[in-house]
């Protein structure tokens, strides 16, 4: 009996607590209202987006809908998978940047120009726009993304062909999905591919 | 003398007139033949200009077109900015089975759209419909889920109406046939069995940061209407927990789920619940009700690796026409793996279950071949070898074949 009771009252108290834990959320949106941005952030977004769609299902790759379609779709996965709501709001940031085609100049002018300056380092950009699925350590952090370091993989292709890649999006043969054009950021510039391929080849190259 | 010279000088004038009379009739010639040259390429240019401006847009002409093109775009922007969306999701997928002692059948199809009506930001009405053809040839239709969810703020959701139990992990995400990588759902988690499947009510879910960029929880909490138990020749027959708009009991239940996502894809989840339950046939004899559930699901790379236990239990009522308490438990491990860049992947899970009626006992090694034509479409092949009481369907082996698509 004792015991009985015994779990009973664990169970109650495991039951408030989860009722107690909307009150920390309301007081967790008073105090992070301030520094919280309401706009989605595309690098924010391919990062939760990498870190939370694949634990349940497979990755859904971004142009398998369009802009309007993504919004009830992240919706529902807000309240499927436990996010919040900038988390919302920075993964279909992502995915509605991410499942744009290519402009078709890109194809034309495939050479990087050396006028322009990158906007960051490339180690910047790597962090922010590519990390979500390539890993910090280049080795793939999902299915289907290639691994950097293999002596023969990805990296022993020209920068030609690299920089293309990057510009106009690949998908790997197997993969379920495709890297989107530049990675989903369209701010980046012919610089900036430049800078961050230069950081591949420096930091996860053979 | 003098008319001589007057001669001399008039023979001179005349010699003198004709060649200037000659070279002004060849400045003639070319000057008539300039003119009509120039004439003729003066109509040229006439024709060209007046072809010209047959082909140019007037202004009146740029002005139509101007608003031809505001009309195009305003209705291809329409309805992006609009406030309402609508849009159809859900899956479907097709079943071959053939089991020891048992005809080999194509023994299920099912199609399960789901609805999703978004309002602006802050509302989303969800329905699933199961639609599936039963063995006599009927199909059967199922309200899955119905919620109407108001979202709060950044952190709290409220829904209302039928959902599906937030205890656990795979009945409220893991369950449709194109996430789960088995032909069949772990023993125990199936309908009226130890895990809870829907309820009718009130939930507030949601999920907050843990201080830094990769640590998050989240977290739902629900008052429902509960399950009902099916009494049957003094003993009970099973608990029915797919949620009813009936309360015989008068006793609403009370629970729900936190997970913790300590680093990015590992998250272990703690369910419970409590409250009363009773006999769909003797509402007096209520008797407790508790849930206690545990999962975890991580993931890295190529390998994912899922667990969950889950118990239901409900204490004794003396005047209920089967007094004694009873309890349905059941637990599986699962891992699969995708052979990358193949698109495909093995899955190999173990999983008991433990119900009042013995049965109904059942343990379970389940072995799976998919191949994936795409994230959301898969051909699955797998064995299940069954354990159970000898004799009885829990017993036997099956092998199933199931074609699932997620749209």
């Amino acid at each position: 009996m004792m015991t009985t009771l015994i779990q009973k009252i664990t169970i109650r108290q495991m039951i408030l607590a989860m009722l107690a834990l909307p009150a920390i959320s309301l007081f967790n949106v008073v105090s992070a209202a301030e520094d919280s941005p309401l706009e989605g952030d595309v690098s924010r977004g391919a990062i939760s987006w990498g870190q939370n769609c694949s634990r349940c299902h497979e990755m859904r790759d971004p142009k398998e809908f369009t802009d309007v379609m993504w919004r009830p779709i992240v919706a529902h996965m807000r309240l499927r998978g436990g996010l919040t709501g900038q988390q919302q709001r920075d993964i279909l940031a992502f995915l509605q940047a991410s499942n744009n085609p290519t402009p078709k100049k890109v194809a034309t002018n495939l050479k990087v120009s050396d006028s322009s300056e990158p906007s960051q380092s490339g180690q910047a950009t790597y962090n922010q726009t590519c990390i979500a699925c390539h890993g910090a350590d280049g080795k793939g952090a999902l299915p289907g993304v290639p691994d950097f370091t293999k002596s023969d993989g990805r990296l022993s292709k020209s920068d030609d062909v690299l920089i293309k890649h990057i510009t106009e999006g690949f998908q790997t043969p197997g993969s379920p999905m495709a890297m989107p054009a530049k990675g989903g950021n369209a701010d980046l510039n012919d610089a900036d591919i430049k800078s961050v391929l230069s950081y591949l080849r420096e930091s996860f190259g053979q | 003398m003098k008319n001589n010279i007057k001669r001399k000088v008039i023979a001179c004038a005349i010699a003198l007139a004709f060649p200037l009379t000659a070279m002004a009739d060849a400045k003639y010639d070319a000057l008539k033949q300039q003119v009509e040259l120039l004439q003729q390429q003066l109509q040229k240019v006439q024709a060209a200009l007046e072809q010209q401006q047959a082909q140019s847009a007037t202004k009146q002409d740029v002005a139509e077109l101007k608003q031809d093109v505001a009309d195009v775009s305003a209705q291809s922007t329409e309805w992006k900015t609009s406030d309402s969306i609508v849009h159809l999701a859900g899956y479907g997928d097709v079943s071959y089975s053939d089991a020891e002692n048992n005809e080999a059948a194509f023994n299920a199809v099912r199609f399960n759209p789901i609805i999703h009506y978004q309002y602006k930001d802050f509302l989303l009405m969800e329905t699933e419909l199961e639609t599936k053809i039963l063995a006599d040839g009927t199909t059967d239709v199922g309200l899955e889920y119905a919620t109407i969810d108001l979202f709060l703020n950044d952190y709290v959701a409220l829904l209302a109406g039928k959902f599906l139990s937030p205890l656990g992990q795979f009945r409220q995400n893991g369950h449709p046939s194109w996430i789960n990588k088995l032909t069949s759902a772990p023993v125990g988690f199936g309908h009226d069995q130890a895990a809870p499947i829907s309820d009718i009510g009130v939930q507030l879910r949601g999920g907050f940061n843990l201080g830094n960029d990769t640590s998050y929880a989240n977290y739902a909490v629900y008052t429902a209407n509960g399950p009902v138990l099916e009494i049957l020749g003094g003993e009970i027959a099973e608990i029915n927990t797919g949620g009813r708009t009936s309360n015989d009991d008068g006793e609403l239940v009370y629970g729900g789920r936190i997970g913790f996502l300590p680093i990015p894809m590992l998250e272990i989840g703690f369910s419970g619940a409590t409250g009363e339950v009773a006999g769909d046939e003797e509402p007096n004899a209520t008797r407790d009700y508790d849930v206690y559930g545990m999962d975890f699901n991580y993931k890295y790379n190529n390998i994912r690796l899922l667990s969950e236990y889950i118990k239901q239990k409900v204490g004794s009522a003396a005047n209920s026409e089967s007094p004694a308490s009873a309890s349905w438990d059941a637990f599986y491990v699962q891992a699969s793996y995708r052979f990358m860049p193949t698109s495909w992947e093995a899955a190999l899970r173990y999983g008991e279950y433990d119900a009042p009626n013995n049965d109904l006992d059942q343990k379970q090694w389940a072995l799976g071949i998919n191949y994936l034509f795409a994230s959301n479409a898969m051909i699955k092949f797998a064995y299940n070898f069954n354990d159970g009481r000898q004799g009885t369907l829990a017993d036997s082996d099956i092998f199933q074949t199931q074609l699932s698509y997620g749209f």
